[in-house]
């Protein structure tokens, strides 16, 4: 047998397991990282460490898990405006290795059989690209199963409810109990079961036991948005250290993939960028197969780059990024004390249903033919830096004549937006739309010279339907809970219609008919013999649930199948 | 006291507008028992951190502190407290960053020197200072300062300000565990009844947050 090589561009949800699959088969593989590594002892055998720490400035104010918006900016405007409304951050995820599962929340809920089968089984919505994915539920079960094994998951099947097994059945138990349950979220949990809510203990990829080597999570409080320092949710690091134990796979760190070099329909390798203290030095490394998993939208921008073949038309169309309702709940009477814990330990599926109580009748006075909310998250809330802004802008509004003083650290003090805050918001589904689209921006570069992500999106109608009947359900939730205050708002209400959140998808649509995708039913491009993608940008639905968890099994399911077809 | 990057004259103004935008007790009677920016060093961070300016290259500069704890609250050594060397991307966009708020700071400071009668902000009256950081003339300057002051304040003390926890303290904030985290009675449990009142500035907010 031939040794083949394959190089794998980013290393996070998608590459990881592209390059444990390829690995464990037999190939040369080279992992390129645009971003640093914060990691040691990745190819050891003891655990991992790590130089990440609950440090609220590094994380949420200095771009510490990158990308640095000041280097690598991307731009939005909406759909039909000509004139870039925003140049800086835009849909970001984690730049570094192990990409946007190092800050991320762990929560794995799966999509459901419907997400898989939305044309067929939900029927057209108008405006939408709705589609079929060339795989079923029943197909990709196997690859949850294991992908929850690989990376540890919490969680209790006892206790997920009726409306889940039926769309989402699970073969067996989860790898590990559910952990301690945060106050606030078993608060808001309280208020969801009485106004007739599912809510149970969210699936997350933490250790609540020593697993994979690594400690049990300690429920430091530091988890959202922040690197574990005691890596107990390694997640994508976990299928990157058996990629790098079998000796041969190498991993580049701080080294940017700028084109795939084409010759005909066949890639013959990638062209790469790193910088150094004597400005940036670029090299070319040859591949049997390249494997794109830069994540969404940075795997449409180096598709365009490289100039990729489009016979659909659809390649950069159909950005789907979620569309976020943001409750808050503020307690007057006791503290919620969310800065222990795991942020967000209870969810409930309920609003994924098309058949939610009222929900048909809202959508067909809205003239359409169904709406679909999404999971909902029950607690969380922010620490003091992030706080503090919003007093600061709130206190812009309310004291106009004096912004500042006193009343600013009375408002810290009360604490009504931390430690009396349970946050209680609903991940939306986002359908399809083909001017929702990644493009290479025409006037901004990044920090090596190349044009960025020039993102156009907004909120639909059918999101903007569902926000309005599911923003009452969310705020009898937190009545229901015994919140004083109970506020439910598009995430994108402060931002002025600018994306909010990290759940990104689409692009590089997965489809059988290569006149109707850009990627085949395994994830090759249409057109190109030997180029894949093998993150979220696959997606043909963007589900009503967080997706990293769905990108890994997509990924296994793909690569597993490269890996028997080619070695 | 030496600094980095500021004037003497610079540190007293910043000093001076920092303690208005969060007034300690010497600045505010309403605000007795509760540390500012004064007493939690916000001038000393900030110039801590536009004087990082000049040691980017080298093998610390004080922009990310270390990991992975500090053991504040438990023995052993502080990891924070050294700080990380920066990636070359990362030195470029944190060159870019702080050369801009140096020019930002140099500037702002000779604009709220200039927006007072005799030319000097550290002799105003309180009100006075007041009045200047509230209008429109100091443009993107004060959201800038405030900002900087919210992070002298409750951003880990290994940054340069929060000192003695000054500013958590003040919020009722432990800030970072590990080693030691939450057992599972103290993540589940209530600490209690804590009746908070409805009344001034968080009434206001409540009612402006309920018309969103």
């Amino acid at each position: 047998m031939t040794v083949r090589k394959a190089v794998v561009v980013g290393s996070g949800a998608g590459g990881s397991i592209a390059a444990m699959e390829l690995a464990l088969a037999g190939w040369q593989v080279v992992v390129f990282e645009k971003g640093p590594n914060h990691f040691a002892n990745l190819d050891g055998e003891g655990p991992l460490r790590t130089a990440f720490s609950n440090d609220d400035l590094k994380m949420n104010v200095r771009h510490f898990a990158g990308p640095d918006p000041l280097v690598f900016p991307r731009t939005w405007r909406p759909p039909g405006a000509p004139a870039t409304a925003h140049t800086g951050a835009v849909g970001e995820l984690p730049q570094l290795v192990g990409g946007g599962t190092v800050h991320w929340d762990a929560k794995v809920p799966r999509f459901w059989d419907i997400d898989f089968q939305q044309l067929s089984a939900l029927g057209p919505v108008p405006g939408a690209d709705l589609a079929d994915w060339p795989l079923r539920y029943s197909d990709l079960a196997p690859c949850y199963d294991e992908v929850e094994r690989l990376i540890g998951v919490q969680g209790d099947v006892g206790a997920i409810p009726e409306i889940v097994v039926k769309h989402a059945p699970r073969a067996g138990q989860f790898p590990m109990a559910p952990g301690a349950q945060q106050l606030a979220s078993l608060t808001l949990a309280a208020g969801a079961a009485a106004v007739g809510l599912h809510p149970f203990p969210f699936p997350m990829a933490i250790n609540s036991q020593p697993y994979n080597g690594q400690q049990a999570c300690n429920d430091c409080g530091f988890c959202s948005n922040y690197g574990c320092p005691v890596v107990a949710r390694p997640a994508a690091l976990i299928p990157l250290r058996r990629a790098l134990r079998t000796g041969r796979v190498s991993l580049l760190p701080q080294t940017m993939v700028t084109k795939v070099a084409l010759a005909g329909s066949a890639a013959t390798g990638v062209r790469w960028v790193r910088m150094t203290a004597d400005g940036p030095v670029t090299g070319a490394e040859s591949a049997d197969v390249v494997v794109l998993a830069a994540s969404a939208i940075e795997t449409v921008r180096l598709a365009l780059l490289s100039e990729f073949p489009d016979a659909s038309g659809k390649l950069g169309r159909r950005l789907m990024l979620h569309s976020f309702l943001d409750g808050t709940a503020i307690f007057l009477d006791r503290r919620m004390h969310s800065h222990r814990g795991r942020s967000t330990t209870q969810c409930a599926e309920d609003a994924a249903d098309p058949d939610f109580p009222g929900a048909r009748a809202f959508a067909k006075a809205n003239g359409l033919p169904y709406i679909r909310g999404g999971i909902m998250e029950f607690g969380g809330s922010q620490d003091p830096i992030s706080e503090a802004q919003s007093y600061q802008t709130l206190l812009s509004f309310v004291r106009e004549s004096r912004p500042f003083g006193t009343e600013f650290k009375q408002l810290m003090r009360s604490s009504i937006l931390r430690d009396r805050l349970a946050g209680c918001s609903l991940v939306g589904e986002e359908l399809p739309y083909l001017d929702h689209t990644v493009t290479l921006d025409p006037a901004v570069q990044d920090v090596f010279g190349l044009p960025v992500a020039q993102v156009t999106w907004s909120t639909g109608r059918y999101e903007q339907a569902a926000q309005q009947f599911y923003a009452p359900v969310l705020k009898s939730v937190m009545s229901g809970a015994g919140a004083a205050v109970a506020l439910a708002v598009p995430g994108t209400i402060d931002s002025g219609g600018l994306p909010v959140g990290s759940h990104v998808m689409g692009g590089m649509m997965m489809g059988a008919d290569p006149a109707a995708s850009v990627t085949d039913g395994y994830g090759r491009v249409h057109g190109l013999d030997n180029v894949y993608a093998a993150d979220g940008s696959v997606f043909v639905t963007s589900g009503a649930h967080n997706p990293t968890n769905t990108i890994m099994a997509v990924a296994l399911r793909n690569m597993r199948h490269l890996a028997g077809t080619r070695s | 006291m030496r600094w980095r990057f500021f004037t003497d004259h610079e540190a007293a103004v910043i000093e001076a507008a920092t303690a208005r935008i969060a007034p300690g007790p010497a600045d505010d009677p309403a605000e007795a028992g509760h540390p500012g920016a004064r007493e939690a060093g916000v001038t000393r961070y900030i110039d801590m951190m536009l004087g990082a300016l000049d040691t980017l290259d080298g093998p610390a500069p004080m922009i990310f502190a270390g990991g992975p704890w500090s053991n504040r609250h438990a023995p052993g050594p502080d990891h924070m407290a050294s700080f990380l060397p920066l990636d070359p991307v990362a030195r470029i966009a944190w060159r870019r960053r702080l050369e801009d708020w140096r020019q930002q700071y140099r500037q702002g400071v000779a604009d709220l020197d200039s927006l007072t009668g005799g030319g000097d902000f550290t002799n105003a009256a309180r009100a006075d200072q007041d009045r200047i950081l509230a209008g429109d003339a100091v443009g993107a300057f004060r959201p800038l300062l405030f900002e900087h002051t919210i992070e002298g304040l409750y951003a880990s003390p290994e940054y340069g300000g929060n000192r003695g926890l000054a500013g958590w303290r003040d919020i009722r904030y432990p800030g970072d565990v590990q080693p030691r985290g939450y057992a599972a009675d103290e993540v589940e449990l209530s600490d209690g009844e804590d009746p908070l009142t409805r009344s001034g500035i968080v009434a206001d907010v409540l009612a402006f947050l309920s018309g969103l």
